[in-house]
């Protein structure tokens, strides 16, 4: 038996870029400054939109361009930027300590990663744009996000969580829908937008009754 | 060609295999310790300084433990006899699997090289002395928890050329380019250099320069060891940087340059190849040296989380994703 063919060049690049995009929503498990995970959130966008930008140039989808410039102007320059102003009144660096040790939450995260790719492998969902691979990887980050967000105690990182899981909707739907319209992404973007107003009127009202962004405040509110 | 380039035996590349490594792995630790010198504005120590230090270690006296048993003794030698033997089942300079090749996979490779480290930490517990003592079991706790790593590296070298030779592996990443990018083949790379970082004690897991502290693991083994013996540590321990270090480079890095015939012309080459990768692997690692701190003890669970985190998810994307 000779060695396990591999997929074609342009799969095995599309696939090492949404393995960078896993890689640095595990990366966000471990950093314990907010800025530094805003600046990985933003880091994970760009990464999404190049992918984007190349899925456009190499299948000829021009309407794929102007997603790829729109979620970069939107994800990777406005969404940190909204955040670190919201996060300067607050005069708080540190991440809220999480539930559970960082080595731990990495092996967590890997068996819900792992249970994203068995599931997706069930399903059998053949795209002509990307290797089933990235949706695969794509189903790890969303699940991994959801990691994030469970485990940490924090407002901002909750929300970060949250944006990321949106990079992860997005990953997977240039794989099962690349030639979607237009609108229908900028829609999903729109959505994003919302997300963001949402998390800014929590993180302040949030900040202002506990004077921390830290979510065990909330644990007395019980009756 | 002008020049008759001519053939040499298999069992004279075989044994330049072992020589190679034996003669040249102190030089290769003198080059990164020189470079790192410079990188730190200093002038740093000669290239040849390990062998003057080895020559100096064996013109001296040794001394054992009172209570020490033969163990502690022979324990060098033993390790020394590991590293010898290694290179035999790795591509070092050869494309072509060579006879001994054989006689073990990747896993024998890491078998004998964790007998090597066995008789160390064996040799160190020997010696009664507190410090030695911390050393080997703190060294034997890490390479515990990094062995899934390397379990997973191996399964990905499994999973894709359906055997487990080193050279096998090699040759499908010469064989093509789509092989070379394909994520599982990179991540596997990166959790081995991760791998490689904790086992020759570099930067975020240990300093490397010898001064006594709390956080010491591999450096520590060696304090109760002197003269001769403790200059087969030393060489053994710079054996053990250049066999990883062609491990990750010949077999996932960067395979080119090797010999891919039994010429002398062509083996020389590889020689010299293969020395030129190790110092820029070497490099590489004195970068990480210069621009990250250590880890506290109790964080390096984290950095070999972090590394398997990569080896697994190589394998999740290659046997469960299909990349």
């Amino acid at each position: 038996m000779g060695p396990a063919p591999a997929p074609g060049l342009f799969a095995g690049v599309a696939n090492v870029i949404a393995v960078v995009v896993l890689l640095i929503e595990f990366g966000m498990l471990r950093t314990a400054l907010l800025r530094d995970q805003l600046r990985l959130y933003a880091a994970q966008s760009f990464v999404v939109s190049a992918l984007a930008a190349v899925v456009a140039a190499t299948h000829a989808l021009p309407e794929l361009y102007a997603l790829a410039g729109l979620s970069f102007v939107l994800k990777v320059v406005i969404v940190p930027w909204v955040v670190v102003r919201l996060m300067r009144g607050t005069s708080e660096d540190i991440a809220g300590s999480s539930t559970l040790g960082v080595a731990s939450a990495a092996l967590v995260s890997i068996a819900v990663a792992g249970f994203g790719f068995l599931a997706v492998g069930a399903l059998h969902l053949p795209s002509d744009v990307l290797p089933t691979t990235a949706l695969s990887i794509a189903v790890a980050v969303v699940l991994v996000s959801f990691v994030l967000m469970v485990v940490r105690r924090d407002v901002v990182s909750q929300a970060i969580g949250f944006f990321s899981l949106e990079n992860g909707v997005s990953l997977a739907s240039l794989v099962v829908a690349a030639s979607l319209p237009l609108i229908f992404e900028v829609a999903f973007l729109f959505d994003l937008l919302i997300a963001v107003v949402v998390f800014g009127v929590l993180m302040r009202v949030h900040h202002r009754r506990s004077e921390s962004l830290s979510t065990n405040a909330l644990t007395r509110l019980r009756g | 060609m002008a020049l008759a380039d001519p053939s040499l035996p298999i069992a004279v590349i075989q044994t330049a295999q072992a020589v190679t490594v034996l003669v040249a792995a102190p030089g290769v630790g003198g080059v990164i310790a020189r470079v790192e010198a410079r990188l730190q504005g200093r002038r740093g120590p000669r290239v040849l300084q390990p062998y003057y230090d080895l020559a100096k270690l064996f013109a001296k006296e040794s001394l054992a433990p009172r209570h020490a048993s033969w163990v502690f003794l022979v324990a060098p030698l033993a390790a020394l006899t590991c590293y010898l033997t290694v290179p035999l089942l790795i591509p070092v300079l050869t494309t072509f699997p060579l006879p001994l090749g054989y006689m073990g996979d990747i896993l024998g490779g890491g078998f004998i090289l964790s007998l090597a480290g066995f008789s160390v930490a064996v040799a160190a517990a020997e010696s009664g002395g507190p410090y030695a003592q911390l050393g080997s079991s703190r060294a034997k706790t890490f390479s515990a928890i990094t062995e899934p790593v390397v379990l997973f590296v191996v399964l990905v070298v499994a999973v894709v050329t359906t055997t487990d030779l080193p050279y096998a592996m090699a040759a499908t990443l010469r064989s093509s380019v789509t092989q070379i990018v394909r994520p599982a083949h990179l991540l596997a790379a990166a959790a081995l250099f991760l791998v490689i970082l904790a086992e020759t004690s570099r930067i975020p897991v240990e300093t490397h320069t010898g001064t006594n502290e709390f956080g010491m693991i591999d450096e520590a083994r060696g304090f109760e060891h002197s003269g001769p013996h403790f200059a087969a540590l030393r060489w053994g321990s710079a054996m053990k940087q250049l066999i990883l270090y062609t491990l990750l480079i010949n077999v996932f890095l960067a395979p080119w340059g090797l010999a891919q015939q039994a010429t002398l012309g062509s083996v020389a080459l590889a020689i010299v190849a293969l020395l030129t990768k190790a110092c820029l692997v070497g490099v590489g690692v004195t970068l990480i040296d210069n621009s990250f701190a250590k880890l506290r003890l109790f964080k390096i669970t984290e950095f070999v989380a972090a590394a398997f985190v990569l080896a697994v998810l190589a394998v999740l994307t290659l046997y469960l994703g299909g990349g």
